[in-house]
């Protein structure tokens, strides 16, 4: 009788998995302009019956991949920069301070980069980007060169320098003294982060800022890999729609 | 109404159940438990009485987690926060607070018969009188019910060192935010947001967290491995600078060879943690204390 429940509960996450799967190359399907009609007929029959499974997680994005909606691209119009900061400002509240959670095996340092650059050209102050395996702290001279790479690609002109700064696991900790009377205690002069971005599958936090995220809103986003501006933008829209009611 | 909801599952949950049971299982779920007051307005009912069916929901949720042999339950009840919504709203909560402790204790054989151990964390001070009295007579009088199969409840949030962090974090109501509620004791656990509220939460909603905590298991468990790992290896730097610095005090400028550092180290790491011992049962024992003083008090008054 346990190994037919065990076979049953493998079944189970099997079913789920392919769910997953299936859900999101629907979603590429239905939002790709490249794809004929007939495909795009069959997928919109299909994804009804794929999202009639689980699990439903709130706030999750649909991602645009291959979307050329970067503003820096447009002919003609405005610059790039004022359009950046008109997308800021038209938006009810923008956080100060924005997390990256990456919960992906292997990040890339170009999409975390163009992230850092539209957020500070759409006018948030301070970026924290963070993952499990430290990649970033330990390669930090390394995203730093990348994101002047991408400044200059995405922005065309000169921008001044933000705050850019790396968390680990531990860091925000305090560290246990040097002698046993004394604690070293770090006191942050950064605020909280109003909205963490967490992009990957796992569902954690993974030990990011346990003490700073007591009114932090989460927005979920598949993956990292090639998000667009329009994908960011979308997460700070739905972030300067919520309601923070803190206790009342 | 109880605390204890007695029957067993239908056919359907139960072979549900025994699916899920077949793998990894949290051993310590928290919800915060949202939307009482949403489900009332949608529902034309007073905020007190979305309250209400918002303890009764818990009731129903204890009974499941017990079916799905969940030994530990931590609820966010309430916070310092709430105590800014309106005076009615507050006398009301503390009114149903003071029913349910009551009720607790008319059930005490019941409780005693499911093994529920209660635990109640926070600030109790700043609870009114009576129903601190009547939280510390529930948490005494259930002290001793822990057994392989027993639910803890706790009703404020605030650091324990009795009970390990959180498997799983559930929040009701749509809202993705941790609003303060054991944020390092869920550093590694699995969060669940589900849109359903509160009150009208079901055995179904649970198994969907169940089964979001067993897809993500396997790369949480592997990240709360780095994590201690690299939390080891912090405190063994810190001990090294530690002896190094008092072998460098106490000793007499000559260098030291690396059995002498070794031993150091050892003795090192075997006093601080006999200091964090002590200071652990001086803690408990103040815990302690403080609630037989407030039955003392009570039975005096």
């Amino acid at each position: 009788m346990v190994m037919l429940y065990g076979l049953l509960w493998r079944l189970l996450l099997l079913l789920v998995h392919v769910n997953r799967a299936l859900v999101s190359w629907l979603r590429v399907r239905l939002q790709s302009w490249k794809s004929r009609l007939w495909e795009r007929a069959m997928a919109s029959l299909l994804l009804p019956l794929a999202l009639a499974g689980f699990p439903e997680q709130q706030k999750k994005l649909n991602r645009t991949p291959g979307a050329d909606d970067n503003p820096s691209h447009a002919n003609g119009g405005p610059s790039p920069r004022l359009r950046y900061i008109s997308d800021g400002m038209s938006l009810q509240k923008l956080p100060v301070h924005i997390g990256f959670l990456v919960t992906e095996e292997e990040p890339s340092y170009t999409d975390i980069a163009n992230l850092v650059v539209w957020c500070m050209a759409v006018g948030i102050s301070y970026i924290s980007v963070y993952d499990n395996h430290d990649i970033f702290q330990k390669n930090h001279s390394r995203l730093l060169k990348e994101i002047e790479r991408q400044q200059r690609h995405l922005m065309g002109g000169d921008g001044h320098p933000y705050n850019v700064e790396f968390l680990s696991n531990g860091s925000d900790k305090c560290h246990n003294g040097k002698k046993k009377s004394k604690v070293t205690i770090f006191k942050f002069t950064i605020p909280d982060p109003e909205l963490v971005v967490k992009f990957g599958p796992v569902d954690s936090t993974l030990g990011f800022l346990p003490w700073h995220i007591r009114l932090t809103e989460f927005i979920f986003v598949p993956s990292h890999r090639d998000v667009s501006y329009k994908d960011l933008l979308g997460a700070l829209k739905l972030y300067s729609s919520c309601q923070q009611r803190v206790g009342q | 109404m109880s605390w204890i909801k007695e029957g067993e599952l239908n056919i359907i949950e139960r072979i549900s159940a025994n699916v899920l049971k077949a793998g990894p299982m949290p051993k310590h779920v928290a919800f915060i438990m949202d939307g009482n007051r949403r489900f009332a307005h949608i529902n034309n009912m007073e905020r007190q009485d979305g309250h209400t069916q918002g303890f009764n929901k818990l009731a129903e949720t204890l009974r499941w987690c017990k079916h799905l042999n969940i030994p530990e339950v931590t609820v966010y009840a309430f916070s310092i926060e709430n105590f800014k919504r309106t005076q009615e709203e507050v006398d009301g909560l503390m009114d149903l607070a003071r029913q349910k402790f009551e009720r607790l204790l008319e059930e005490r054989e019941n409780l005693e018969k499911h093994g529920v151990c209660i635990r109640v964390l926070g600030d109790l001070n700043l609870l009114p009188l009576d129903l601190q009295q009547a939280i510390a007579k529930a948490v005494l009088a259930t002290k001793n019910h822990n057994n392989d199969v027993s639910e803890t409840l706790i009703t404020e949030c605030l650091y324990s060192n009795k009970s390990p962090n959180p498997d799983l974090l559930i929040r009701t109501s749509g809202e993705v935010r941790l609003s303060d509620f054991l944020l390092w004791q869920t550093s590694h656990s699995c969060l669940v947001f589900q849109s359903v509220l509160w009150p009208e939460y079901s055995f179904w909603n649970l198994c969907e967290a169940i089964l979001q905590y067993q897809l993500n298991h396997k790369s949480i468990q592997k990240a709360r491995e780095l994590h201690r790992e690299h939390q080891a290896s912090l405190q063994l730097e810190a001990d090294r600078l530690c002896t190094a610095e008092e072998l460098q005090h106490h000793g007499n400028g000559k260098p030291t060879d690396a059995h002498t550092r070794q031993e150091a180290l050892l003795h090192y790491i075997t006093c601080r943690e006999e200091r964090v011992q002590n200071f652990l049962t001086a803690l408990k024992h103040k815990r302690d204390l403080f609630f037989h003083d407030l039955c003392i008090e009570a039975t005096t008054a």
